[in-house]
């Protein structure tokens, strides 16, 4: 049996997609990939197609944030920094991610709704003040004060549930 | 290259060592196709005569011995079309539970599809008269019956039936008249009566029988927006004899009322599937688009004859090309065509129990694909298709094969709609709306944003008012859906 980290359905050994959620299934210890069909056709175009899948988080990235109610995978690289939030029409400030494209509005999440940092074989989460608050493992976080993430650590941005993955964990 | 007289196995489409149990039931299916008294068409009689010398032949020990003893060694296989099959696991796993397995089966042309003829088409479009027609639908329906009228090309022959409660026939197939006259009569069809589907299907399968040949494609289009009542076994049962016969049938359902479920049950009997036309005025585009694809036909009628091994099952197939749609699953499944420019691609799921685990390589399928291809009257020999895979202690840890992988995260979808559908017809509302939401989900992720905002639509309906917010939605939905699955295919030919 394979339980979909998304719903908890047990789905037959051999199975790709949740038969429940839809969610896509992995036959080994990784988290779910991404669902959209566009990054197919990139590995599709691509010669060394397996490598390339394996490698959920890129070459150079130091975490990824698998966000559990889409599947997609968001990879954390280049920079040790991130903060997480949703962009609208005359912000002045961005966020380095923009949650937007995953329902991040009906979820509740704020335009600048915390922050990511890397820390040492961890990472580090804060809340901004955000309007529906920040949960790590289900325990609301107060805001602006800093807290250390492990690997498969679940956080939520108000109602959006977001596993931690970490390379070096 | 000239075409090389067909062995006696060839004639009759068997294997050489095929048993005479098979041998006998391959005569009796060439003989209801090419039986004298149902084809009148100049030719085929020939064909009848060679089935009939060679099941003499072989049914016949001893004559079958001296005979296999002239034949060349059979090394020559099937020349015609090419087959692929991809899995979604290099091998199974020792396990004492259920497990999936997906094969990705896809047939094509080994030639140049520009060299190839087109065939000539043997169509009867039956078109639905009762009085809800009235109106734009039979409007729009009777200017494309005259437009693809004058599209046709010598060899081709097209016959019209209108039927309500009884079907009459507006034009028979190799009619001489004029094409003026057949015009007016088209221009004279008005709406009378209810819907009677049994009644149209069986005018249409006269008109085809007319024109037949093996080297046609024949095929039946019906066109409809109701339900048919109490006739659906009846209609079935003749789809199912249409289809031994090799004529096809498509089904285009206009408006919210026709029966969607009964019509992809009656079309897949063949081969073919429904489509759903919304606006009266999609029935031109949809009608030219399936007259388009019927003319690029490869291979007609693609079937797969096997047995089921023990404590392994096929759960769920379906075409993914060149028409998406559910194949069901017999023990002579009817897989449709292969089209000049589009391969046929079937996507199989198989359940494999435990008990089936006893060797180190066990046999999933044994069967064979079977074909006719059109433009050419002498048949072509079966291909084997033996699946098999290696039972290995651990899982593999390869990452599934991106094609199954694409094909599955929409068949997926589809399947969604499907269970979401059962659940509200069952008046399990809450868990309709929970599919829902989840497809809406799958649906924004990949950007699909208004097919999204019709599921979340009714996703809420069916969690607040216990229903559908009209008769189309959910058909709409399902359309739109197995639309996706085509486009999929589509990016990668």
């Amino acid at each position: 049996m394979i339980a979909c980290s998304n719903c908890k359905h047990s789905n037959m050994d051999g199975a790709l997609f949740c038969a429940e959620c839809g969610s896509q299934l992995t036959g080994n210890s990784f988290v779910t990939q991404n669902i959209t069909t566009d990054r197919f056709k990139d590995l599709l175009d691509s010669t060394g197609k397996e490598e390339q899948y394996q490698n959920f988080n890129g070459e150079d990235a130091w975490g990824s944030l698998h966000l559990l109610d889409t599947g997609h995978v968001i990879s954390l690289a280049a920079k040790s920094e991130f903060t997480l939030g949703r962009v609208s029409e005359g912000q002045p400030i961005m966020p380095d991610i923009d949650l937007s494209p995953y329902q991040a509005y009906a979820a509740g999440v704020s335009r600048l709704h915390a922050v990511v940092k890397r820390g040492h074989h961890q990472m580090t989460f804060m809340d901004l003040g955000s309007a529906n608050g920040s949960f790590i493992n289900g325990k609301r976080l107060a805001p602006n004060e800093e807290k250390s993430l492990s690997h498969g650590d679940i956080v939520s941005l108000g109602k959006m549930k977001i596993q931690i993955l970490l390379k070096n964990a | 290259m000239l075409p090389r007289k067909p062995d006696h196995y060839v004639a009759l489409g068997v294997f050489r060592d095929a048993t005479q149990e098979e041998i006998k039931r391959a005569y009796l299916e060439s003989a209801r196709r090419l039986h004298p008294d149902k084809n009148v068409a100049a030719g085929e009689t020939e064909l009848f005569l060679a089935v009939q010398e060679a099941y003499e032949v072989l049914s016949n020990p001893k004559r079958r011995s001296l005979y296999d003893a002239t034949l060349p060694p059979d090394i020559t296989g099937n020349l015609d079309v090419k087959h692929e099959i991809i899995f979604s696991r290099p091998s199974l796993v020792n396990l004492s539970e259920p497990q999936l397995l997906y094969v990705l089966l896809e047939v094509s042309s080994r030639e140049d599809p520009e060299k190839l003829p087109t065939p000539p088409l043997n169509i009867c479009l039956i078109v639905d008269r009762s009085t809800s027609m009235q109106g734009e639908k039979l409007d729009v329906a009777k200017a494309t019956a005259i437009q693809l009228l004058r599209s046709l090309r010598q060899e081709d022959t097209f016959s019209l039936i209108a039927f309500s409660d009884k079907a009459e026939v507006i034009i028979p197939a190799m009619d001489a008249t004029d094409k003026k006259k057949q015009e007016n009569s088209i221009q004279m069809m008005h709406t009378t009566g209810g819907t009677e589907i049994y009644q149209g299907l069986r005018a249409g399968i006269e008109e085809i029988h007319r024109a037949m040949t093996s080297a046609r494609v024949n095929h039946m289009i019906l066109l409809t927006d109701g339900q048919t009542y109490g006739d659906e076994q009846e209609c079935l049962a003749l789809a199912e004899e249409a289809a031994t016969q090799g004529i096809g049938i498509s089904g285009m359902g206009i408006g919210h009322e026709w029966n969607d479920i009964f019509l992809d049950a009656l079309t897949s009997k063949t081969g073919g599937s429904s489509s759903y036309i919304s606006k009266p005025k999609d029935i031109q585009r949809l009608l030219v688009e399936k007259f388009n694809a019927l003319a690029s036909i490869y291979a007609d009628e693609v079937t797969l004859e096997f047995k089921e091994q023990e404590h392994i099952r096929i759960n769920y197939a379906f075409r993914l090309q060149p028409e998406g749609g559910s194949i069901s699953i017999e023990p002579t499944m009817r897989l449709g065509p292969i089209l000049r420019d589009a391969s046929l691609q079937i996507l199989f799921e198989f359940i494999i129990e435990p008990a089936a685990l006893i060797e180190d390589e066990i046999a999933l399928m044994n069967g064979a694909l079977k074909m006719f291809i059109a433009a050419r009257s002498t048949p072509v020999p079966p291909i084997r298709l033996k699946i098999s895979r290696r039972v290995e202690k651990e899982p593999s840890m390869e990452a599934p094969p991106v094609r199954i992988l694409s094909a599955l995260s929409r068949l997926t979808l589809y399947r969604m709609q499907e269970r979401a559908r059962l659940a509200a017809d069952e008046g399990r509302f809450d868990a309709a709306a929970t599919h829902l939401h989840n497809l809406a989900t799958h649906l924004l992720s990949q950007g699909e944003n208004s097919l999204a905002k019709t599921v979340l639509f009714e996703a809420d309906n069916l969690e607040s008012k216990r229903k559908w917010s009209a008769g189309e939605s959910k058909k709409d939905i399902k359309y739109r859906t197995r639309a996706l699955l085509m486009s999929s295919t589509k990016e990668k030919t």
